[in-house]
């Protein structure tokens, strides 16, 4: 693309050397673990909210909605309302505090203290195996970005992400990711607001947009489409979407979860992912209405070929000299704020599940900090070299997704009866994960819509969970207690033990 | 079957959106309020985060009407 100019090249390079600087400011805090992996115990609510939504919005969500928004309408905003705003309240009253109570630094931790060993070995390979992957795929596509809009050879921009995250990351740990995120989510913001101004102001207002769109797309204005759409069926986007992949994500995801862990009280930690469901009903702004000025300026005309072009063709068709830098310096954002927190969530599973659990249990605390850190290090260079191998399979991105929805139906049934129903027992919530996740992988050869894989692979567990604890030996209370809903509200010695568990002397 | 499902009109699915969202507003105020406020440093009405969901899931069902 060649539209950008000098000031749009100065304010990208002030911005990476900016993050770059404030990043590493935090590491004259890190001293142990804790400080590390979960902050210190002492974020705020609205930093929490502020970097669950940066993690939350990756620069492929910014292209991919785009490009879905143009194609589909405003159904791609979905994903950002009744998929995503329900499953957040619910996260924030129900999974959150006790997480946060459990004093746990990883889901599949809580799912090993519910549970069994097993299955947080199961989890914790799944979520650590999913987001190392994931950061080759990040890492390509910020190449990708910094190719497509500057000139530049897609090694350097991804040696370049990977150098400005990776120090932030390894020194400052989840407080520099987390204080960089409200940054680089205001960064976003910024540039999605600017684009929405100018946007509006060539179609003519809100008026304007409807009329050339519905002219010729009429039901790009309907939020649910008929069940023979082949990507947004309405009734999958409320089973599959809203009832199952959505609370899945927001309840189980480490990467999001592991903000509130590091929350300085369990209100701060309620109130941060509640707190996000604001910005988070905004995020359509950013997102899907660039891919409408696309389709209402440009319509169906031969200037996009494919509909994830709708974004760059706004950019530089709407934008002038600055602002496209800014927007610009915003899908930076978007891509380093997934990517430090999904660097930061994976050293965290890796060094608390699998090394302190499995290889190495009894070092000190300075170790296991040296792990993180070397993880860290490591997962940069394994991101970098395992970038170009995403461009040789190009479906390496839709393989992830589906990898995703094959654990995440059966992940949410075993949270969600390990937090709601005591009765629940060890070889039940086993069997109906290892059980659900073969139900995901028959639909899926059967070629069902991961919608609907989802939906069931979450219904199959939850029952198979279900029986199997009913036929097997109740947990003990004292296992259990302080984990378990029911238990924590009426009981006074369970609060005194969470008490004791939240300040780490349990 | 299919036929079935294929012949529910999509009004029905703004209905079960609505419903959904008003569900999860009474599940929210069915939290008791010392579990709502737990770790607070104050019990403040703004601190009560039932409210702070209802206005959200609010916004949602005008969203799902309108739309």
């Amino acid at each position: 693309m060649g539209g950008i100019h000098g000031i749009d090249l100065f304010i990208i390079i002030s911005y990476l050397l900016a993050i770059l600087f404030f990043g590493t400011i935090f590491r004259k805090y890190i001293r142990t673990t804790e400080d590390f992996f979960l902050a210190g115990k002492m974020l705020p609510w609205w930093v929490i909210s502020m970097s669950i939504i940066g993690t939350n919005i990756g620069a492929y969500d910014y292209i991919g909605a785009a490009g879905g928004a143009y194609r589909f309408g405003i159904a791609q905003a979905n994903y950002e309302w009744i998929g995503a705003i329900p499953a957040m309240v619910v996260s924030a009253f129900l999974f959150v505090p006790y997480y946060w109570k459990a004093g746990v630094y990883t889901v599949p931790e809580y799912l090993g203290k519910r549970y069994n060993v097993y299955v947080r070995l199961i989890e914790a390979i799944l979520w650590g195996l999913f987001l190392v992957c994931l950061l080759g795929i990040f890492f390509w596509a910020s190449g990708i970005m910094l190719n497509t809009y500057l000139g530049w050879p897609i090694n350097v921009g991804i040696l370049i992400t990977a150098i400005v995250v990776g120090i932030y990351t390894v020194t400052g740990g989840l407080t520099a990711v987390a204080i960089t995120d409200v940054v680089q989510l205001m960064v976003m913001f910024v540039g999605g607001i600017a684009v929405a101004i100018l946007g509006f102001w060539r179609v003519g207002g809100w008026s304007g947009l409807v009329s050339k769109i519905t002219a010729t797309h009429p039901e790009h204005f309907k939020l649910f489409l008929p069940l023979d759409n082949p990507v947004y069926p309405w009734l999958g986007m409320i089973f599959g979407l809203a009832f199952v992949l959505s609370p899945a994500w927001w309840c189980c995801n480490q990467s999001i979860i592991q903000r509130t862990l590091g929350a300085k009280s369990e209100w701060d930690a309620k109130a941060g992912m509640l707190f996000a469901t604001f910005p988070k009903t905004l995020i359509p702004l950013l997102v899907v209405l660039p891919g409408f000025f696309a389709l209402a300026l440009a319509g169906n005309s031969s200037q996009i070929q494919n509909p994830d072009q709708a974004l760059p063709w706004v950019i530089k068709n709407i934008l002038p000299p600055g602002l496209a830098g800014l927007v610009f310096v915003a899908f930076i954002a978007a891509l380093h704020s997934s990517v430090d927190s999904t660097l930061n969530s994976a050293a965290t599973v890796w060094t608390k599940d699998i090394y302190q659990r499995f290889i190495k249990r009894d070092a000190s605390d300075k170790h296991y900090l040296i792990v993180g850190r070397i993880l860290t290090i490591a997962f940069v260079i394994w991101g970098v070299i395992f970038a170009p191998v995403t461009n040789k399979f190009p479906g390496i991105y839709v393989a992830m997704q589906n990898l995703l929805s094959f654990f995440q139906g059966p992940t949410l049934a075993t949270v969600l009866l390990g937090v709601s129903w005591r009765r629940a027992t060890q070889w039940g919530g086993l069997a109906g994960l290892v059980g659900g996740v073969g139900i995901s992988a028959v639909l899926f050869a059967s070629k069902v819509n991961f919608l609907y894989v989802a939906w069931w692979s979450f219904a199959g567990s939850l029952i198979i969970n279900i029986i199997v604890s009913l036929f097997t030996k109740p947990e003990p209370l004292e296992k259990i207690q302080g984990l378990v809903y029911g238990l924590v509200m009426k009981d006074e010695n369970i609060q005194n033990i969470i008490n004791k568990r939240v300040n780490g002397n349990e | 079957m299919n036929n079935f499902w294929a012949n529910i009109p999509l009004f029905w699915g703004k209905i079960v959106a609505t419903l959904f969202f008003g569900g999860v507003i009474i599940w929210a105020w069915f939290r008791p309020k010392s579990y709502i406020f737990k770790g607070a440093p104050d019990n403040k009405v703004w601190r009560d985060l039932r409210i702070w969901a209802t206005l959200i899931l609010i916004v949602q069902i005008i969203l799902y009407l309108v739309f």
